[in-house]
């Protein structure tokens, strides 16, 4: 016996699996917050990174623009067309929004869940561990106001949501990541809203899955996926993307849709952070897991 | 300034793995394969056979310790993998021989065991539920191709760079 314990290998072997048990089982815990020197470490890496990100986009934005060019011509003939539709597009948008408010007014209902004020971002820095864990940094943070949980968008539709925040960045957890305890409640765009959750995505495909659709639903290709705002501190009708193809669930009982995202989750600069003006109800409130 | 160009290069490698996924569009590569830089490990591989294999285990843990922190937020994975395969590296490499070929393809094995222990560690833990011959497809292979075109590029630097601070711990 005396001899096991002086064997210095095995007892440095022992006492690192214990120290990694008990760290994962820590760092797996549904933390509302990192500790402080966990902190502390992002936010000095956050300040050197975001050094070194920004020459690093400008450079790597004037190759990107290079290419542009050689496209410009095409995409500007599409664009025109475009811009036919749209004032016609913004002359109903500004008749529907005058009203909508006057019969707010008659209600006199003042503010709703839908209303949010974007906040700009930069992308300091990507964790290089694809797949398994699919996250980016920005450069805001608790002192800027973002909270866990806040709804994440790039200009084109939703990425993801807040997994942590440090005093100056914060840490965005993107829908393409492979967590299964990443979910986003989402709602499909017809006469009668049908709702499911967004869990999982196919890589190779470069699909979301929408799952538990009630197995009667109809829903057609190209439909419009938006967040339905249930709960948390997610705004409705933020843009998701449109469905690919639908499936029957696994069970029979309920159908999946595939769907293809509105947003890149690969060439991301400039992100919005969505806040919810409303006031939202405490955590305590929601439970666990509620979004 | 001898004293610290091994400290810089290891933050600069850190911060450029993080670069690399961030501007290179997957579109440049295959699409729906995945590629994950590794340089920090190949340059860890390289300071425990040129430079100082104790160091090399105690940079394994520091930046093991940071990845986990600033990347992954699930802290232990890497910390323990990152020593863990240098201690082993450096075992491994005591019996073969020490010229830069030889480093380069027991570095390349080593990340190849560096990326099948993450993976089983994020199964265990239901960070994923993808398969084992899913994942050789879509992860490992590509990333093995990619850090050898890294390692091509950068073995004989490294080379030059640790056997100088070897000289230099040496001489303090």
């Amino acid at each position: 016996m005396p001899q096991f314990f002086l064997n210095k290998r095995l007892i440095m072997l022992l006492v690192s699996i214990i120290i990694l048990v008990a760290l994962i089982g820590f760092s797996l815990r549904d933390r509302e917050e990192l500790t402080w020197p966990e902190q502390f470490v992002k936010d000095t890496t956050g300040w050197v990174q975001s050094l070194v990100s920004r020459p690093a986009h400008y450079i790597a934005g004037f190759f990107e623009n290079l290419e542009d060019l050689q496209d410009t011509y095409d995409e500007n003939k599409k664009l025109k067309k475009h811009l036919d539709d749209m004032a016609q597009l913004e002359a109903k948008v500004y008749s529907l929004q005058k009203e909508n408010k006057e019969l707010k007014d008659i209600l006199d209902k003042k503010g709703s869940l839908q209303d949010y004020k974007p906040m700009q971002a930069t992308v300091i820095a990507r964790s290089p561990d694809r797949i398994w864990h699919e996250k980016i940094i920005i450069n805001k943070g608790k002192s800027d106001g973002v909270k866990k949980n806040m709804a994440v968008m790039t200009s084109r539709g939703l990425i993801g949501k807040i997994k942590s925040t440090t005093p100056f960045t914060s840490t965005v957890q993107l829908m393409s990541g492979s967590d299964p305890t990443n979910r986003i409640s989402a709602a499909l765009q017809s006469d009668k809203q049908i709702y499911g959750t967004i869990d999982g995505y196919d890589e190779q495909k470069k699909l979301l899955l929408l799952k538990g659709l009630p197995f009667d639903s109809k829903i057609k290709k190209g439909q419009n996926v938006v967040t339905s705002g249930l709960g948390g501190v997610f705004p409705p009708n933020v843009p998701i993307g449109k469905v690919q193809k639908v499936e029957p669930g696994e069970l029979g009982l309920n159908q999946t849709a595939y769907i293809k995202p509105d947003a890149d989750f690969y060439d991301i600069q400039h992100v919005m952070v969505l806040k919810r003006l409303m006031p939202s109800p405490p955590a305590a409130a929601i439970g666990e897991g509620g979004l | 300034m001898k004293r610290i160009t091994v400290p810089l290069l290891f933050i600069f490698l850190f911060l450029l793995e993080s670069l690399f996924v961030d501007i290179i569009p997957p579109e440049v590569f295959n699409s729906g394969r995945v590629m994950v830089p590794r340089f920090l490990m190949a340059a860890i591989f390289f300071l425990t056979v040129y430079g100082n294999a104790k160091q090399g285990v105690i940079y394994g843990l520091i930046f093991g310790l940071l990845f986990d922190m600033v990347y992954t937020e699930i802290l232990g994975v890497y910390l323990v993998l990152f020593p863990l395969l240098s201690y082993l590296f450096a075992n491994v490499m005591r019996i073969l021989q020490t010229n830069v070929v030889v480093v380069s393809a027991v570095s390349l094995i080593g990340i190849a065991l560096l990326e099948v222990g993450v993976y089983e560690m994020n199964l265990l833990i239901h960070i994923t539920n993808m398969d084992f011959s899913n994942f050789v497809s879509v992860r490992l292979f590509p990333t093995l191709v990619l850090n050898m075109a890294f390692l091509v590029l950068a073995a004989y630097p490294f080379k030059r760079q640790f056997e100088k601070f070897a000289d230099f711990l040496r001489n303090d």
